[in-house]
C-alpha cells in the first residue's frame, strides 16, 4: 500500500467516522437524559435523506436552501415523536420506552416505505460537494474533506453549549440525576426538547454528509448506519459526547481499512463483535461513567 | 452475659469496605452467636446497610474475612489500584481472596430482607415463599419441566404451606404480594427468608414505617420466630424501642467505625454513643 | 368458581373444538384460503412469539436477537434437509460442500438439530452477553443477529449456506398439519415448564434479580438456561419457517422480524403465552388478510379512496402497534393466563381485584387456572 492510497484511506475513514461520531451524539445525549436508546434515531437520519430528495427535486429548491429545510424538519420530526412516543411513557417501566422506540422506528421504515416505495430513490446531486479536489497526490471529492471539519466544529460547538448557557448546565444537570434535577426546578420538559433538537438537527447534517457521495435512499437506508453509530456511542461510554465522537471515528477508520484490506464482507461483523468485546470488558466504554444500583 | 459459651455463627474480622476513596465501612469487628438476637445501630448513613451487603456477598470486602461457623467463607485484600487507595487498617493481615456470589451465601444458611422491601411484585404471597425453595432442588429442568419430580414439588408446596400458616399469612396466599398491607409485607419478607431455612437472620429496619402497635407486634414476632426456627438475628433497626426490647447485644456504627457495643443498658449509656446520635454542643 | 374437574373437562372440550375447526378447514377449506394460511403462519409467529416472550415477559431479558436464532435454526434445517437430487440445483453456482453433499435428514430430525444448534449459539453467546444490563443485553443480542446474518450471507460459506442467493427446495410440511402439531408440542412443553420450580425461579428474576440472588437462585445459571431454552425453540420457529417458505436468504430474518416477534408479544402482554398466542394469530390474520384491503387502491362510486396503495397495509398496521404500546402497555393478557374463572368473571361483566398500579385485564385469575 502506497502512502498515497494510505493517506486516500484514511481520509475516507475518518470522513465515514465524522458522519458515525455526528448520529453517535444523538444516541448519546438521548440516552444521558432518558436512559432509552432510540432505536429510531437512525430512521430518523434515512427520514432526513427523503426530505433532501423532496426539497430539491421535488421543489426544485436550491442546495443551500434546502440544507436548511432539511435541518429544520429533521428537528421537527424527532421533537414530534418525542412528544408522541415517548413522553406519555416517561414513568413506565424502561422496557415500555425501549418498545415505544422500536415501535417508532418499525414506523417510519413502513411509512418510508409507503410514501416513496420501497425502491431505491437518487440522491439529489450537489455540484459544489462532489466536486474533486486534489491534496497533493490525494484526490478526494469536497465533501469528504470537509465532513471532518464540520463534524469537528459541531462537536465543539455543542461543548461550548454544553459548558457555558443555561440551557447546557440544564441538560448536564439533567443526565446527572434526573429527578434531582426536576425538584431544583429545571424545566424537564424543554431539556428533553433540546436534547432532541441537538441530536436531530446533527442527524441531518450526517444525513446531507453521507448521502452526498452515495447514489440513492432506501427505507431501511438508516437501520444499519444506525445501529452502527449506537455502537460507536457504547464504545466511547454512553453519554459522554467526546466519547462518541472518538468512537465513531475508531469505527468509521476500522471499518475502511477492514475494507481496503479486502474483508469488506466482514466490516460490518467487526462492528458488532467490537460492541460485544467492549460490552465485556469495559461495559461503560472509554469514557463512561461507572453506576451502580443501590441495594 | 455469658457470650463465650455460645458457639459463635457469625464473625467479622477486620471487614473494611472501600467505595473509590470513600471509606462505608472501618475495620469492623462482630460477631453473633447462635440464639442472639444482635442490634446493629447507628445514624444515617453509617455503613449498617453495607455491613449486610457484605455478609450477604452483594459487595465484595475490600479487606478482611467473614466466617459463617467459624469457618472462612469471605476473605479479600486490597488489590489492583485499591493496593494504594487503601485508607484503611491491617492491609497487610489477609492475603487470600475467597468471594461468594449472593446466592452461595443464602445456600450456606444466611438469610436477609431488604430496607426498602424487596418482594417479588407481581406474584402471589405463596409464589413468593414457594420460590425460596427452589435454590434445594434436585430435579434439573428437564425433568422439573416434565413434572418427573412431582414428590418433589409437592413437598415444596407443603413446606410453604406450612410456614405460610406459621406465619399467619395463610388467608393471603393467592394475594398479589403488593396488594397486602405494608406491615404484611415486611412479614412476607421475613416469611420468604425463613424458607431458605437459614440459621442465620439479616432484618434490615424491619420496623420501619411502623406504627407503635406494629412495632410491638415485630417485636414479639422476632422474639418467637428466634425460638421456633431456632435462629440467630442481626438486625438494623432505628426504632429504639424495638432495639432495645429485643436484642441481647448491640452494636454501634458511626461513619462506618464500631464506636460501641454491649447490652442495650451499657450502649444507651455510653457517651460516644449519646455524641453520635445527638452530636457535641 | 368452577371445580377442578369441570374446569379440566371444559379445557377438554375447547381443545378439542380448536382441533375440530383446525381439522374442518385442513379438510374443507380451499388451499388457497387465507384462512389456512393465516393459520399456519399464525401458529409459527405464535412458537417464536412465545419462545420470546419466555426471555423479554418471564425473565425480564430484554433480547432481540429472536430473528438470528430463527436464521440458524432455519439454515441447519434447510442444509441438512434438502433432498440430494436437488442439492446440485441449488447450489448450482459454488456447489455444495463435500461433506453435505449426501445428507438429507428427516424432518423431524432436522426440526431437532435446528434446536440444538440455535440453542447451542445461545449457550456460547449467552456466557459473556447475559452478564450485560437490560438495555445493553438487548443491542449485544441485536448485533449477534446481524452477525449471524452477515456471516451466513459470506462467501466463506458458500458451499454451505448458498450465500446471497439462499438455499431453495426445502422440503415443506408433510401435512397440513405438521405444523399444528410440531408448535402444539413446543408450546406445551414451554407452559410446563413456566409452572415448574425453574418457570418460578425465572419470574423471581424478572421481578427483582437481587431478591431472587438473596433467595439463593443462581442468576447466570437460571438466565443462562432461560437463554438457551427459548433459543431453542427459536431455533425450530425458524425450521418451521422455512419448511413454510420452501426457500429462505439471509433477508429473510431481518432485524425487523423481530421487532415483528416483539410487537406480538407486547400486544399479547409481557409474560402470557396465552396472550402471545392469541396476539400471533390476530397480528397474522390483520397483517396478511384483513388489512390487505389497504394495500389495492379502491374505487367507490366513481370516487376514488384516497391514501389506499401498497404500502399503506403497513403503515396503519404500525399505527395501531403504537397505539397498543401507548396506550394499552399490558397488553391483551397483561402477565395474566387464559382461565376458566377469567372467563367467567368476563362474561358476568364483573372486573378482577385492582393490582395497585395496573390495569384491569381480560381474563385473569390464578395463575395456575
Amino acid at each position: 500500500m502506497s502512502i498515497t492510497v494510505f493517506l486516500q484511506y484514511c481520509l475516507a475513514g475518518i470522513s465515514i467516522g465524522g458522519i458515525y461520531a455526528l448520529i453517535a451524539i444523538g444516541y448519546t445525549m438521548v440516552y444521558g437524559i432518558l436512559r432509552l436508546i432510540n432505536f429510531a434515531h437512525g430512521d430518523i437520519f434515512m427520514m432526513s435523506a427523503y426530505f433532501m430528495i423532496f426539497a430539491m427535486v421535488n421543489f426544485m429548491i436550491p442546495w443551500y436552501i434546502s440544507a436548511v429545510i432539511v435541518i429544520v424538519s429533521t428537528v421537527a420530526l424527532g421533537v414530534i415523536i418525542e412528544k408522541v412516543a415517548y413522553k406519555p411513557l416517561r414513568n413506565a417501566p424502561r422496557m415500555s420506552i425501549m418498545i415505544s422506540a422500536i415501535g417508532v422506528s418499525y414506523l417510519l421504515q413502513n411509512l418510508a416505505t409507503y410514501l416513496f416505495s420501497a425502491l431505491p430513490k437518487p440522491y439529489p446531486d450537489i455540484p459544489v460537494l462532489n466536486r474533486t479536489i486534489y491534496l497533493g497526490e490525494v484526490s478526494t471529492s469536497l465533501v469528504t474533506f470537509i465532513t471532518p471539519i464540520i463534524t469537528i466544529a459541531a462537536v465543539a460547538g455543542l461543548l461550548a453549549l454544553l459548558k457555558y448557557t443555561k440551557i447546557g448546565m440544564a441538560m448536564r444537570a439533567v443526565a446527572k440525576d434526573f429527578e434531582t434535577a426536576q425538584l431544583m426546578g429545571i424545566k424537564i420538559n424543554s431539556v428533553i426538547s433540546m436534547t432532541f433538537v441537538i441530536g436531530c438537527s446533527l442527524a441531518a447534517v450526517g444525513s446531507m454528509l453521507y448521502f452526498t457521495p452515495r447514489p440513492s435512499v432506501f427505507p431501511l437506508a438508516g437501520s444499519l448506519p444506525g445501529l452502527k453509530c449506537f455502537v460507536a456511542a457504547v464504545f466511547g461510554g454512553i453519554g459522554s459526547i467526546p466519547g462518541a465522537v472518538l468512537g465513531g471515528f475508531i469505527i468509521g477508520l476500522s471499518e475502511t481499512f477492514i475494507k481496503a484490506a479486502g474483508y469488506s464482507e466482514f466490516s460490518d461483523v467487526f462492528t458488532f463483535i467490537l460492541l460485544i468485546v467492549v460490552l465485556m470488558f469495559k461495559p461503560t466504554g472509554l469514557f463512561g461513567e461507572n453506576m451502580t444500583e443501590k441495594v | 452475659m455469658a457470650k463465650d459459651m455460645r458457639e459463635n455463627v457469625l464473625r467479622l474480622s477486620d471487614v473494611t469496605m472501600q467505595f473509590g476513596g470513600v471509606v462505608a465501612v472501618n475495620n469492623l469487628n462482630m460477631e453473633v452467636n447462635r440464639g442472639e438476637i444482635v442490634g446493629l445501630i447507628g445514624p444515617n448513613g453509617a455503613g449498617k446497610t453495607t455491613v449486610f451487603n457484605v455478609i450477604t456477598g452483594v459487595y465484595a470486602p475490600t479487606n478482611g474475612a467473614v466466617a459463617l461457623n467459624e469457618k472462612t467463607i469471605l476473605e479479600n485484600y486490597p488489590q489492583g489500584k485499591m493496593k494504594t487507595m487503601y485508607k484503611g487498617e491491617n492491609a497487610g493481615k489477609y492475603g487470600k481472596v475467597q468471594l461468594l456470589s449472593p446466592d452461595k451465601i443464602t445456600k450456606m444458611g444466611v438469610a436477609r430482607t431488604f430496607q426498602n422491601i424487596r418482594l417479588f411484585k407481581e406474584l402471589s404471597v405463596f409464589e413468593n415463599v414457594l420460590i425460596a425453595k427452589h435454590m434445594n432442588i434436585k430435579a434439573n429442568v428437564f425433568s422439573a419441566t416434565f413434572m418427573l419430580n412431582h414428590r418433589e414439588e409437592k413437598q415444596m408446596q407443603e413446606e410453604t404451606m406450612e410456614l405460610l400458616k406459621l406465619l399467619d399469612l395463610e388467608k393471603n396466599k393467592d394475594d398479589v404480594a403488593t396488594s397486602l398491607p405494608y406491615g404484611k409485607q415486611r412479614h412476607l419478607e421475613i416469611a420468604r427468608a425463613l424458607a431458605t431455612k437459614p440459621q442465620l437472620l439479616l432484618l434490615d429496619e424491619p420496623a420501619a414505617g411502623m406504627n407503635p402497635q406494629e412495632s410491638d407486634d415485630l417485636m414479639h414476632f422476632i422474639g418467637r420466630i428466634r425460638d421456633d426456627f431456632s435462629l440467630s438475628i442481626l438486625m438494623i433497626e432505628h426504632h429504639m424501642q424495638v432495639v432495645m426490647g429485643v436484642c441481647e447485644r448491640i452494636y454501634v456504627l458511626d461513619y462506618g467505625a464500631l464506636i460501641a457495643e454491649g447490652t442495650p443498658s451499657e450502649v444507651q449509656n455510653n457517651p460516644k454513643v449519646i455524641e453520635a446520635y445527638l452530636g457535641v454542643d | 368458581m368452577m371445580t377442578k374437574k369441570s374446569k379440566r373437562i371444559c379445557t377438554v372440550i375447547a381443545l378439542a373444538a380448536l382441533a375440530g375447526v383446525i381439522f374442518c378447514i385442513g379438510e374443507f377449506a380451499s388451499t388457497s384460503s387465507m384462512l389456512r394460511t393465516v393459520l399456519q403462519l399464525g401458529s409459527i409467529y405464535a412458537l417464536v412469539a412465545v419462545s420470546m416472550n419466555l426471555l423479554n415477559g418471564f425473565t425480564g431479558l430484554f433480547s432481540l436477537g429472536q430473528a438470528g436464532f430463527m436464521a440458524v435454526g432455519a439454515y441447519t434445517f434447510a442444509v441438512l434437509t434438502i433432498p440430494v437430487a436437488y442439492k446440485p440445483g441449488v447450489y448450482y453456482l459454488y456447489g455444495v460442500a463435500d461433506a453435505l453433499a449426501g445428507v438429507s435428514l428427516p424432518t423431524w430430525a432436522g426440526l431437532l438439530l435446528a434446536g440444538v444448534l440455535a440453542s447451542l449459539f445461545a449457550a456460547v453467546i449467552g456466557a459473556p452477553v447475559l452478564r450485560l444490563k437490560s438495555d445493553y443485553f438487548a443491542i449485544a443480542t441485536l448485533g449477534f443477529a446481524e452477525i449471524v446474518r452477515i456471516v451466513v450471507a459470506s462467501s466463506p460459506l458458500n458451499r454451505v449456506t448458498n450465500g446471497s442467493l439462499g438455499l431453495n427446495s426445502i422440503p415443506g410440511y408433510g401435512s397440513y398439519y405438521t405444523p399444528f402439531f410440531v408448535v402444539f408440542i413446543c408450546i406445551a412443553i414451554m407452559v410446563m415448564l413456566m409452572r415448574s420450580s425453574y418457570g418460578r425461579a425465572f419470574k423471581a428474576i424478572r421481578e427483582d434479580e437481587i431478591a431472587a440472588e438473596a433467595m439463593g437462585i443462581n442468576l447466570a445459571k437460571h438466565k443462562q438456561m432461560a437463554f438457551v431454552i427459548s433459543s431453542f425453540f427459536a431455533g425450530i420457529g425458524g425450521a418451521l419457517m422455512a419448511m413454510y417458505l420452501r426457500a429462505i436468504t439471509p433477508t429473510t430474518f431481518p432485524v425487523l422480524l423481530t421487532y415483528n416477534i416483539l410487537l406480538i408479544v407486547v400486544i399479547g402482554g409481557m409474560g402470557s403465552i396465552t396472550g402471545s398466542v392469541i396476539a400471533a394469530f390476530l397480528v397474522t390474520a390483520a397483517k396478511e388478510w384483513w388489512l390487505r384491503f389497504l394495500d389495492v387502491p379502491m374505487v367507490i362510486g366513481g370516487f376514488q379512496v384516497p391514501l389506499l396503495r401498497t404500502g399503506f397495509r403497513m403503515v396503519v398496521f404500525s399505527i395501531i402497534l403504537m397505539l397498543v404500546v401507548l396506550f394499552w402497555r399490558r397488553g391483551i393478557m397483561g402477565q395474566n393466563e387464559f382461565s376458566w374463572d377469567g372467563l367467567c368473571r368476563l362474561l358476568r361483566g364483573e372486573r378482577r381485584k385492582k393490582r395497585p398500579g395496573s390495569k384491569n385485564s381480560v381474563g385473569g385469575g390464578a395463575v395456575n387456572g
